[in-house]
């Protein structure tokens, strides 16, 4: 019981940074209330509790966060590139790319950051046979095919990298060189 | 200094916009539901983003540290709410499928048996 509390503590705290940063300024009364606040969320309505076998590496996580960011930047000035330069004659494609981990943590923020990659969401996840079907937008050729399924998987690389366990990383990397770089 | 900040911020408010501009525009010109997602989706973001910055850079910060917080949540929510009205887009068919270059989640389903729509759900095996 007084484990599943413990594991609890990092969603408690990042919750009251979300109450201070809400308030805009930082006092005693403020973080306890924000404490208070995040308890009675986390007790009200619990999120399933990870597994704590899962590594968090804090400087790739946000190596992670940097990339997906510059990645958003491109995204933006690419979709509108194609709105300018093909307007209605914007032609898309669906490629299935293999997915690298069985985690629900990782495939999550892999789909999550699909979305932020330049003109992709993913369409269909089959988790049994470990395949994401990612929509593209942009796509005119099968080279284009093959470069934007290379994204992907470099993209799970990193998140993998941040999130997942060693094991994955080797096989993920051994996917990568597969595909021929 | 002061001025400084003024050229910054102007600078950021203006590209946000610009980025605004042309995401409406895409909605207008592309081809489907899909597509315009992406315009709605990307370009948006992408300008409320930079409007923000450029609002936050003439802010002090406590005032600031709130658009922080919408910035998180505007790049946690538009994703999901895209993927879902993605998904759907596909299995109604208002994504011209003829139209895409490939589409390998239509060979999965003719290997499948399965003409109708993509797989909704755990399959049975």
């Amino acid at each position: 019981m007084s484990t599943v509390w413990l594991r609890r503590v990092p969603q408690v705290l990042l919750l009251t940074v979300v109450w201070v940063l809400l308030w805009g300024t930082v006092s005693v009364k403020i973080v306890l209330g924000g404490l208070l606040v995040g308890a009675a969320v986390a007790f009200l309505f619990p999120l399933p509790v990870e597994n704590p076998a899962m590594p968090i590496r804090p400087w790739r996580l946000l190596q992670l966060a940097g990339y997906l960011l510059a990645d958003l930047v491109i995204s933006g000035v690419q979709v509108s590139w194609e709105t300018l330069r093909y307007g209605s004659r914007a032609r898309a494609g669906i490629v299935a790319v293999p997915l690298l981990s069985r985690s629900g943590r990782v495939v999550t923020v892999v789909a999550g950051g699909v979305v932020l990659t330049p003109g992709s969401y993913v369409l269909q996840i089959d988790q049994r046979g470990g395949l994401a079907y990612v929509y593209n937008l942009g796509l005119r050729s099968a080279a284009d095919a093959e470069r934007a399924r290379r994204q992907v998987l470099k993209l799970q690389l990193r998140v993998i990298a941040a999130l997942g366990s060693a094991d994955e990383l080797v096989a993920c990397q051994r996917a990568l060189d597969r595909s021929g770089r | 200094m002061s001025g400084i900040l003024d050229v910054v911020s102007a600078v950021l408010l203006l590209a946000g916009a610009t980025s605004c501009l042309l995401g409406a525009l895409g909605l207008l010109r592309l081809p489907d539901l899909p597509a315009r997602l992406q315009a709605g989706t990307k370009p948006q973001t992408l300008g409320v983003l930079l409007i923000l910055l450029g609002t936050a850079v003439r802010l002090e910060f406590a005032s600031a540290s709130t658009l922080i917080l919408v910035v998180l949540f505007q790049m946690l929510t538009s994703p999901v709410i895209s993927q879902i009205i993605g998904r759907s887009a596909y299995s109604t068919g208002t994504l011209r499928r003829d139209e895409l270059v490939v589409d390998e989640l239509a060979e999965r389903m003719r290997e499948d048996g399965d003409e109708s729509g993509p797989p909704a759900g755990p399959r049975p095996s």
